[in-house]
């Protein structure tokens, strides 16, 4: 049972996620202003939240930087068509995906599955004593900058290797072009997204991964890293 | 030709002066002939030849000259009555006295043009001056031309002046491509009007040229190597430094001009730049407005259609009602966006009829279908309130559009008080509306804000169209809408509506 916490003005909405998560088994808790939602995190310690960036008392992005003051739970931002920019500064302010409206449950619960099981791995044994991390059946030893994938070990050069390490601790969420560059390359570098594009081009090559199903795209936003999910 | 009749008559009556002068000094001069020194008439009659040179210029002066030569040679040199002259010192004297008039006659007369010329240019400086004064304002381009023609009317004083433009054509047409901008002065017939549009066309290599008939003087306005209009002036009688003049000045108007144009264009950038950012700023608002409700439709109905989940009846039936509002919710969207585009379009025609406002709210409640429960709102109104005299339709959604924001703003289910009151004169009755609820309020900066089209207070919280709609319908029925500052808590909307005189709403 996963705890939820909705944060959206909508009251359609909210009552509408209400009931479909309640049906699928999850616990939720609803909160209809930026405020009430940082103290929902606080008190009913959700395993995830969604975030409405349209709030009416602060603006979502705020909301969202300020819970990752003293929390590390999945947060998964509900934005407008369109709104790319906001989409952006929120996954770099913090969040781990977004969702755009109008949009299906079915597609929400998948979004929900991911980042709830990442997160887990984060802050479980994902990184386990001898800093080796696992991703489905990816591995990768960040002691001796070794990756394997099905038991075959990769080749990587060292700045792909940096690359898959940074996807891999962050599985789960949408890094942005941004985000990557500043962290693997250097925080000299933010705005040469071709350099992104390049190397996460070679990696999915060695990774067997020429469809993206493990290192997904997300159009115009950036990348991230999702073990393939679990049949259900 | 009118000056030029005057310039006659001011020289024939120099002419006549000066002649008139001259026979009176011969009439007081002659009955002391015999008295008089030889030099003495020779001193008198030059009197009457700066009086000439002075009023007539030169030539009044000279014939002034050649009077006093003659009168005094035949009455005072002996012998008398004859133009021989005798004595060798008289002749001595009449010769002085040609040379002394014709010197004088010649000194008197370059002063007066050397004083002439200087008034002159002093006149051309100020008109300059002005002109340039005038050309240098933050004025739109209809009123510089207009300033144009009208100065150039003035100084030059032809018989009308008009000022043509490259008008705008489809490329590719035969047609003139010059049309008259402005134009001052009389008489400019229709006829000279075609001759004038029909000739033009070819203002690239026309410096200043009489063209057409004669004195018709046409100059190009050229400014940056590129010409801009063409001014023309018709029946003008020319001096040789009004020519030069005329230059200076379609230079100076043809800066002007060129100056006013990219003014007007880069008005124009501005305002489609405006137009732009308003566009975008809709269409953020509408796809906002209108994903909003559509997904909590969409989000409900996966629900309902996923297998596997365990939803019980009362879920089902919670999640059919809430697409039920949610598209009544899309439809009343959709109405306010058609009202929009009729306040857009100009064609909003308010019908009123008399109406109780009991019965007014309950259509608005009927129009929000269900989104706020008839015992949530409390009407607090006097008993003799008067009859609205209202287009319910119009009236009735914006009281909807104030009780839905109202509902939307405190889903806890806190009451909406709708108050009213008689304001307004006895001849011109109104009543003043309000409506009032304990959600979170609009901060003080946002309130006139929130009244524009497809403002959005606190991030999208409030629909974009439903004040902005309400504001427009208002005011089409000639009252007033606005957020009460005075309120501690929650947000009370205010308007008023015109009502009946003397009908009380209760008889």
């Amino acid at each position: 049972m996963t705890k939820v916490l909705v944060v959206d003005d909508d009251v359609a909405l909210v009552k509408a996620l209400r009931i479909g998560l309640t049906a699928r088994g999850d616990e939720v808790a609803t909160a209809q202003s930026g405020v009430e939602g940082i103290n929902q995190v606080a008190l009913f310690h959700p395993d995830l939240v969604i975030l409405d960036l349209g709030l009416p008392d602060l603006d979502g992005l705020e909301v969202c930087r300020r819970i990752r003051e003293f929390s590390d739970v999945p947060v998964i931002v509900l934005s407008a068509y369109g709104d790319e920019r906001r989409k952006v500064e929120a996954l770099d302010g913090g969040a781990d995906d977004f969702i755009t409206k109008p949009f299906g449950m079915a597609e929400l619960e998948a979004r929900l599955r991911v980042a709830v099981r990442h997160s887990a791995a984060r802050t479980g044994n994902g990184t386990d004593l001898s800093g080796t991390m696992t991703i489905g059946d990816l591995e990768i030893d960040l002691v001796h900058h070794m990756a394997t994938r099905g038991g075959t070990v990769l080749t990587l050069t060292s700045r792909e290797f940096d690359l898959l390490a940074y996807l891999a601790r962050y599985a789960g969420k949408v890094c942005t072009h941004h985000m990557i560059l500043k962290d693997v390359w250097g925080p000299g570098y933010g705005a040469e997204s071709n350099y992104v594009r390049v190397y996460t081009h070679r990696l999915r090559k060695k990774l067997n991964d020429d469809e993206g199903r493990l290192l997904r795209t997300v159009p115009g936003i950036g990348y991230q890293l999702v073990a393939d999910a679990p049949a259900d | 030709m009118q000056a030029l009749n005057g310039t006659y008559r001011h020289a024939a009556l120099a002419i006549a002066a000066a002649l008139a002068a001259q026979g009176a000094a011969l009439a007081v001069l002659l009955p002391f002939r015999s008295h008089l020194s030889v030099a003495t008439p020779a001193l008198v009659f030059l009197i009457p030849v700066i009086i000439g040179v002075v009023v007539g210029g030169f030539w009044a002066g000279a014939l002034a000259a050649v009077t006093g030569f003659l009168f005094y040679d035949i009455f005072f040199l002996p012998p008398y009555g004859t133009l021989t002259v005798h004595a060798a010192s008289n002749w001595l004297a009449l010769v002085v006295y040609l040379v002394v008039v014709l010197v004088v006659a010649r000194v008197v007369t370059q002063l007066h043009t050397a004083r002439d010329e200087a008034r002159r240019r002093e006149q051309e400086a100020g008109r300059l001056f002005e002109l340039s004064q005038a050309l240098i304002g933050d004025i739109g381009i209809s009123e510089l031309l207009d300033h144009i023609v009208i100065t150039v009317q003035t100084v030059f004083a032809p018989r009308w002046t008009a000022l043509l433009l490259p008008a705008a054509l489809p490329a590719g047409s035969d047609g003139p491509d010059l049309r008259v901008a402005a134009r001052a002065g009389q008489g400019l017939t229709a006829d000279e009007l075609t001759s004038l549009t029909a000739s033009g066309g070819q203002i690239r290599s026309l410096g200043m040229d009489r063209t057409g008939p004669p004195s018709r003087v046409a100059v190009a306005l050229v400014a940056s190597n590129r010409p801009v209009g063409l001014l023309v002036l018709q029946e003008v009688q020319f001096a040789r430094q009004d020519r030069a003049l005329l230059g200076t000045f379609a230079n100076q108007a043809a800066l002007a001009v060129e100056r006013a144009q990219l003014r007007d264009q880069a008005l124009r950038t501005r305002l489609l730049e405006e137009i732009d950012r308003w566009r975008g700023a809709m269409m953020g608002a509408v796809s906002h407005d209108l994903r909003t409700p559509l997904a909590s439709v969409k989000a409900a109905v996966s629900s309902l259609r996923q297998e596997g989940t365990a939803l019980n009846d009362v879920d089902r039936a919670e999640l059919l009602e809430l697409i039920e509002l949610q598209s009544d919710r899309l439809a009343r969207l959709v109405t306010n966006l058609l009202d929009m585009t009729r306040i857009e379009s100009g064609a909003l025609a308010v019908r009123p009829t008399l109406m109780p406002l009991d019965e007014l709210v309950d259509e608005s409640l009927a129009a929000v279908n269900g989104l706020v429960p008839r015992r949530r709102v409390h009407i607090d109104a006097p008993p003799d309130l008067p009859l609205l005299e209202i287009d319910h339709v119009l009236m009735g959604q914006v009281l909807a559009n104030l009780l839905e924001n109202a509902a939307r703003l405190c889903p806890d289910g806190s009451p909406i008080c709708i108050g009213a009151q008689s304001i307004g004169t006895p001849t011109a009755p109104f009543v003043e509306i309000s409506v009032a609820d304990e959600g979170p309020g609009i901060a003080a900066e946002e309130r006139e804000r929130v009244f524009e089209m497809f403002s959005q207070n606190g991030g999208g919280a409030r629909s974009g169209l439903g004040l902005a709609i309400a504001k427009a319908f208002v005011e089409a029925h000639g009252g007033s809408i606005w957020i009460d500052p005075g309120v501690a808590r929650g947000t009370r909307v205010v308007f008023t509506v015109p009502a009946a005189t003397n009908v009380p709403q209760r008889v």
